[in-house]
């Protein structure tokens, strides 16, 4: 190659470069560019599980009714969702404004075709389907009115109505898994989908014929960037305008106070470590708890999370409505561990490992993904238990094959976090009749008195009754300590400092009512 | 010649059979049911319901035994229909093709960038051997060897985007031509250290060669030797391209990722976690289907330019070739 060819390439890849960023910041202040980790699968709100998809649908699709910051349920779509004395059957009245993007109103037949739909066994409606468990039928009483009429009653049967609708026109007669509205949702929400650049980004638009009040920012352009390290250089420089951020990230931006300003809230997960109850090893509650003594989750939270997050105390996390403040989460305290499993029969044997007859302590701890956090702390743990005499191996697993073994209970202790809905059903989680393959309590956990309160639970439509059964339930199962409950860990965000109207919620920055929607920008800063 | 491309073709089909076949049975023996991940299982939430499932299964052809499934998949990949995405339930051929432009972009250009870097340094690193530039250029390539091109991209990077901002963090079409910048400069970094290495090897020994010894006898000038000891290499450095290929394709992976360019090896990852066979096996024939033809090409024309080469011998590149 010539000098005068090398030096002609180099001046056409500097020339494209300036091109390229010119082009980006013709983009315009009115334009906030948001970060997904990934492409969404489908843009279909009933089928949609992933990040991706349901912080785009945010936008474009409204629910019957929504969640607001408090996670107090208010009118979306419907105006009313009211049920009758029995608590059976539920009255839906539709908003009159609420409309498709295409003009079409909102109907009473898409109430009906969508919870069919639904409840359709080949449906494959993940997120949605549990929450109307024990549906009987749906009824069109007129245009903008529909009945929808349970089997049982259940308290948390009006949460199911934060639910999306899908326009019977389109999705009638089609195979909902592949019909092409998936990848062109039809918009009833404040952003319409304008243009979808397969793999790389996503544009919304106002929606002219959205109900209610419009969106303030003119457009969201949805950059689908994999790497968190490569999210936060962008956040940074300004090439997006939001990203979740890592503990250290966090601790930059804090310390930096430059145009990113850092977000904190609470969500409603908690991470634990399980413990298969019907293993001989973890069948005393003895035991169990004396496993949580050991572990310093003060300390771990200083040297993993900067202290910000705090020790788990049950089942239910702090921004939930019934979670009890008061109930102490089990102590750190190694010598009364020690004193609880020499009791239990776990004394020392050889080589320092405690043993009850022939049987060692010694498991495995299956870890599902690859976050160095995670690591971090099973090695803490692990640490920690190799000196009270307990051998714990890691075994790090792919994460299709570590839900297969969570999901059918193939497992001695499983490192996870648990990520609950506004209004929490402890059913499928807590109660013995939910233990693989039935349910999701994969730990095997039995307490015939939880399942009494937790049945007891789903009758009890007043939160104020609710309120001392929950306590109960809290106390008992931290007594059982069927698995130790690690932390509550704060939700990181970045948000550029020229996005003002953001709020955060338990469920966080955008999946509530009006969430990202009221989001504008303040001062024009194009992204470089 | 003509009996060395059939040879060839015929053994590069077996291969790309081969592979596949290996692939479907790793895929399949893999834990982690396909239809419950597809469905959008969350550990700990549960999955799909079973008759969920079992409507996937069915309209996908899960339910049916395994010989039957890669027999059926074979009869249309011979068409180039690679099935339906176990994701979304799109045509495979679709989903790369929407990924497929990004990678080919990334890896040609890089390898003819790498190519265009390598060739001038391996030649003058080879006429001045032991000279300061054949120290220095040897040094700064070994180093590049070293880092695989995801460090590369990653200095790339820090330096170019986030500390001087003349490129975008973000690559990929969204921001033009200069979203390719960086990531192709990775890339070719990656492929011109290996290569200029080979490309200098190879020169040397034809420099030392007595042909060479014959032409500067006659006079010939710096210009006429370097183009003679090229021409004498060609089958070599033919063969080099070719070994290049597969290397800078799979180096292509995490470079993609780095820059956000969603190309075919972003599909690719997602595809094996979420264990849909159709995608990976329609990605994997691809890849292997480019390895294979460059293979072919490379020997072809090694044979055009060595005709002692049609008859079966083959070339030596890579490390071979350096000593």
């Amino acid at each position: 190659m010539s000098p005068r060819l090398a030096g002609r390439l180099v001046a056409a890849l500097v020339a494209s470069a300036l091109l390229g960023c010119g082009r980006h910041a013709e983009k315009g202040s009115g334009t906030i560019v948001r970060r997904l980790e990934g492409e969404p699968k489908t843009l279909n709100a009933l089928l949609a599980t992933g990040d991706p998809d349901l912080t785009v649908l945010a936008l474009v699709s409204r629910n019957l009714l929504d969640y607001d910051s408090s996670l107090t349920l208010v009118p979306g779509l419907a105006e009313s969702v009211l049920p009758d004395a029995s608590h059976r059957s539920f009255t839906v009245t539709l908003a009159p404004d609420a409309m498709w993007e295409d003009g079409a109103r909102v109907t009473a037949d898409d109430v009906v075709f969508t919870l069919e739909t639904l409840v359709d066994p080949k449906t494959p409606a993940v997120n949605r389907r549990g929450l109307f468990e024990g549906f009987e039928k749906a009824e069109k009483l007129d245009d903008r009115t529909a009945r929808v009429t349970f089997r049982t009653a259940s308290s948390t049967r009006l949460d199911a109505f934060s639910l999306p609708l899908l326009p019977a026109a389109r999705y009638r007669g089609t195979a909902i898994g592949s019909n092409p509205l998936n990848r062109a949702p039809l918009s009833n929400g404040p952003y319409r989908l304008a243009r979808w650049t397969a793999g790389s980004s996503l544009e919304l638009e106002r929606n002219p014929r959205a109900s209610g009040p419009r969106g303030a920012a003119d457009r969201f352009v949805f950059r689908v960037v994999p790497e968190s390290a490569v999210a936060f250089e962008a956040l940074r420089t300004g090439a997006v305008d939001e990203a979740r951020l890592t503990q250290p990230q966090y601790a930059e931006v804090d310390r930096e106070k430059g145009d990113v300003r850092a977000v904190l809230w609470n969500d409603l997960s908690y991470t634990y470590i399980g413990w298969n109850n019907r293993l001989p090893l973890f069948e005393s509650a003895a035991v169990r708890r004396a496993l949580t003594q050991l572990i310093d989750r003060e300390g771990i939270s200083r040297a993993l999370y900067g202290g910000l997050a705090r020790p788990a105390n049950g089942p239910l996390p702090p921004g939930l409505w019934p979670y009890d403040p008061a109930l102490e989460p089990i102590a750190f305290d190694p010598a009364a561990a020690a004193a609880a499993l020499d009791e239990a029969g776990f004394r020392r044997g050889t080589g320092g490992v405690r043993q009850k007859g022939a049987a060692r302590f010694a498991f495995a701890l299956s870890l599902g993904g690859g976050s160095d956090v995670l690591r971090q702390i099973a090695e803490t743990v692990q640490q920690a238990f190799r000196v009270a005499g307990i051998e714990m191996t890691l075994r790090p697993m792919e994460w299709a094959a570590f839900s297969s073994a969570v999901d059918d209970g193939s497992f001695e202790a499983c490192f996870l976090a648990m990520s609950l809905d506004p209004n929490p059903d402890l059913f499928p989680n807590w109660h013995s009749s939910q233990s693989p393959p039935n349910g999701w309590n994969s730990v095997f956990y039995r307490n015939a008195r939880v399942d009494a309160l937790i049945e007891q639970l789903r009758g009890t439509f007043d939160r104020q009754e609710a309120r001392p059964l929950y306590a109960e339930i809290q106390r008992l199962i931290r007594d059982d300590e069927p698995v130790t409950f690690l932390h509550c860990v704060p939700v990181k965000w970045g948000l550029n400092r020229r996005i003002q109207g953001a709020a955060t919620s338990p469920i966080g920055l955008s999946l509530f009512w009006p969430g990202a929607a009221s989001w504008r920008t303040v001062r024009s800063k194009s992204p470089v | 010649m003509i009996g060395l491309a059939l040879r060839r073709t015929v053994r590069g089909l077996a291969t790309l059979v081969g592979v596949a076949a290996v692939v479907f049975l790793l895929m399949n023996a893999a834990p982690g049911d396909p239809a419950s991940l597809s469905l959008g299982r969350q550990a700990g939430r549960g999955a799909a319901s079973p008759g969920a499932v079992a409507a996937f299964r069915a309209e996908y052809g899960l339910d049916r035994p395994l010989p039957a499934r890669f027999a059926a998949w074979l009869r249309r990949a011979a068409l180039l229909d690679f099935g339906r995405s176990l994701q979304d339930g799109r045509p495979v051929r679709e989903r790369i093709g929407e990924t497929l432009p990004a990678t080919v972009a990334l890896n040609v250009s890089g390898l003819a960038l790498g190519l265009l870097i390598a060739l001038p340094v391996g030649i003058v690193a080879a006429r001045r051997r032991g000279g300061l530039f054949d120290r220095a250029s040897g040094l700064a390539l070994d180093l590049l060897f070293a880092s695989p091109p995801f460090v590369i991209g990653l200095a790339l990077l820090l330096l170019f985007a986030v500390r001087f901002r003349l490129f975008p963090v973000l690559g990929g079409v969204d921001e033009g031509p200069a979203g390719f910048v960086l990531p192709v400069l990775a890339l070719a970094l990656g492929a011109a250290a290996p290569a200029a290495r080979v490309v200098r090897s190879i020169l040397v020994e034809a420099f030392g060669s007595s042909a060479a010894a014959a032409g500067r006898a006659r006079g010939d000038d710096a210009a006429a030797e370097v183009a003679r000891a090229m021409h004498r290499s060609g089958a070599q450095l033919a063969a080099l391209v070719a070994t290049l290929l597969p290397v800078t394709v799979a180096g292509s992976v995490l470079v993609e990722r780095l820059f956000s360019v969603r190309g075919t090896g972003a599909l690719l990852a997602e595809a094996v976690f979420s264990r849909d066979t159709p995608t990976v096996l329609g990605l994997t024939l691809l890849a292997a289907g480019v390895v294979v033809a460059g293979s072919i090409v490379s020997d072809l024309a090694a044979a055009a330019l060595d005709p002692r080469l049609a008859g079966g011998a083959r070339t030596v590149t890579g490390p071979e070739a350096a000593r």
